[in-house]
């Protein structure tokens, strides 16, 4: 019998790589840093998720309950590994709260970190309450209160999405899309819309990076939800006490704009989780110069690290969706599952 | 609906007819305006590459549009026409005659640097700005600016000589820019320099002007740089052509010439 399998993080792709290998009769130890399962979604409240429109907590919230109920799966919350050592096949991690786990083969799931917008300050985050990010917004909607200005809790008449906010910028070290955020954005407006048909909801782009089918959100979003997409980046966001004014240019046709706004969001976006550095030391293994957990292999082994027997899923190797990164946790559980049973049967 | 648009249009491309009868219709007057088709027929190709050869020119292919360098700017806030993420545009795109529609505009750049920092991509427009003044001015375009002549009596003299004397530089600065030396600003400058700096300093200052002061074993150090900009100059002549003395607009036709 070969030993369990280690995920790292209970995000949709560690619950996914989790459930995967469960199901095929492996053992498997999940550890979770926070205390509760379910990765980004769950933990930082998402309203409904693209592009099937269910909401999180019901979605995700599935999979959490399926790993939960299954005998195969021991979980450990509130644990992170701080010690990795071994061999593919013998490798042995000890974690925080003092365990050992034995296993045959880890796969890190660990996820992103939200880009904190004060690193944008000229954007107005952290400077005037109206001024939020789409994170906060998915809460005011997944929450049920309602998409409300938080300096006095009214209903928004004009609403401004800023997007590329930590993503595509030179000037504070991120040059990658985090891929997600048009679409993220162009359903959010629409679900703007159809909670406050009275709101205008304007949304300044550089590009739009609706890839894919979901295209037809940001179509959608336009034809059915009439959302004004202007193509400008924002030079500052300040405020006359009650309205937060947004200035910039519109490229398309040369003209300055001031615009007042009730309610302004960024759309940020997905940093390497701040804990790479640590994980990268902790497990051996190495980073993609942006900082992320770096694949090693993209067309022979899915998920491979730099270290043999340690694999990557998920938005640990870049930006990506809920769906991508619960196909690549069943990917790298089918890589670290022939690796292991392969192994095994060579020695036999 | 206001046309946001009409900003586009210019001038000298609407054309209105007093008396204008089109397949029997009287569209005579105002109402029926036109707007002439806007023709660009001599695409320059080179011009990004020209720009990127000069100082300061070198990241204009990185630009996106996305115009965070027209909205902090400075001059942007007080003359609309100021926009450099239009004039990038036009220079990626080798619109010339465009661009130098804008000649008058485009030195006005103060250097702040606040596109700098704005910009996404580390374009450095503010330097692209400065880099597309030079080329006007190489180009014959404009009159080389007070700055650029400044600059050169500047360098002229550490060159030669690896220090500055400042009276000359002054008097050479005014010499080719056309002013006169006796204005009353730098009469009075010189009185108070007079009356209020010690004698020693004042001596030392008079036996530069005579004497000009050199630095020791300059000579290497002057080789080695007129060795660099000759091959400079090399480089920019192969890439952008001669430099093209300006050549002051003809003034205009007082008779407007009959159709």
């Amino acid at each position: 019998m070969t030993k369990p399998f280690l995920i790292i993080g209970g995000g949709p792709a560690g619950l996914a790589a989790a459930h995967s290998l469960a199901s095929v009769g492996q053992k498997v130890v999940l550890v979770e840093k926070e205390n509760k399962l379910g990765g980004a979604p769950i933990l930082s409240g998402y309203a409904k998720l693209v592009p099937s429109g269910e909401w999180a907590k019901d979605a995700i919230g599935a999979m959490v309950d399926r790993v939960v109920g299954n005998p195969n799966i021991t979980i450990k919350t509130g644990a992170t590994v701080v010690e990795f050592s071994g061999e593919p096949g013998t490798f042995t991690a000890k974690l925080s709260t003092g365990d050992a786990i034995d296993n045959s083969a880890s796969i890190l799931c660990t996820g992103f970190t939200h880009f904190d917008s004060v690193n944008k300050p000229e954007w107005g985050f952290g400077t005037f309450p109206d001024v939020v990010s789409t994170t906060q917004v998915e809460q005011m909607i997944s929450s049920g209160q309602g998409v409300r200005r938080p300096s006095n809790g009214e209903k928004p008449k004009r609403v401004a999405i800023l997007l590329c906010v930590g993503s595509r910028d030179r000037q504070i070290g991120r040059e990658w899309c985090s891929k997600i955020c048009c679409t993220v954005s162009a359903k959010m407006a629409m679900e703007i819309r159809e909670e406050l048909p009275d709101c205008h909801v304007y949304i300044y782009y550089m590009d739009i990076r609706t890839f894919g089918l979901y295209e037809e959100i940001y179509w959608k979003s336009q034809e059915e939800q009439k959302v004004k997409y202007i193509k400008a980046r924002i030079a500052e966001v300040t405020s006359d006490g009650d309205k937060v004014i947004v200035k910039g240019e519109d490229t398309l046709v040369k003209r300055p704009i001031t615009i007042p706004f009730d309610l302004v969001v960024h759309a940020i976006g997905m940093d390497p989780n701040v804990d790479n550095m640590l994980i990268s030391s902790v497990f051996g293994i190495d980073l993609h110069h942006w900082g992320f957990l770096k694949q090693e292999n993209t067309y022979g082994v899915m998920g491979a690290t730099s270290r043999p027997g340690v694999y990557v899923a998920g938005s640990a190797t870049g930006p990506e969706t809920i769906d991508d990164s619960i196909a690549q946790g069943n990917a790298a559980a089918m890589s670290a599952l022939a690796a292991v049973v392969g192994q095994s049967m060579a020695a036999e | 609906m206001p046309i946001h648009e009409k900003n586009l249009i210019r001038p000298e491309n609407i054309s209105t007819h007093d008396n204008l009868v089109m397949d029997g219709v009287d569209v005579s007057g105002d109402w029926s305006t036109f707007i002439k088709t806007r023709v660009v027929a001599d695409y320059n190709e080179e011009l990004q590459d020209e720009i990127a050869a000069l100082p300061g020119g070198e990241y204009i292919h990185r630009c996106w549009q996305c115009g965070s360098c027209t909205n902090s700017c400075t001059i942007n806030a007080i003359n609309p026409d100021f926009n450099p993420r239009y004039w990038i545009y036009l220079i990626r795109m080798g619109f010339e005659s465009e661009l130098v529609r804008d000649k008058d505009l485009i030195w006005q750049c103060v250097s702040c640097n606040k596109c700098t920092s704005a910009c996404p991509r580390d374009v450095v427009p503010e330097a692209v700005m400065k880099a597309t003044a030079h080329w006007l001015e190489r180009k014959g375009y404009t009159k080389k600016s007070s700055s650029t002549v400044f600059d050169e009596v500047f360098s002229e003299q550490v060159i030669e000589r690896g220090k500055i004397e400042d009276g000359e530089v002054v008097m050479s600065f005014f010499n080719r820019t056309g002013q006169k030396l006796t204005q009353p600003w730098l009469i009075e400058m010189v009185k108070r320099m007079i009356k209020g700096l010690p004698v020693q300093m004042l001596t030392m200052m008079g036996l530069a002007t005579v004497f000009k002061p050199k630095t020791r074993n300059w000579g290497p150090a002057r080789d080695a740089i007129n060795d660099y900009i000759e091959e400079q100059e090399a480089l920019l002549d192969e890439k952008l052509g001669p430099s093209v003395p300006y050549k002051a607009p003809e003034p205009a036709p007082t008779q407007i010439p009959a159709e």
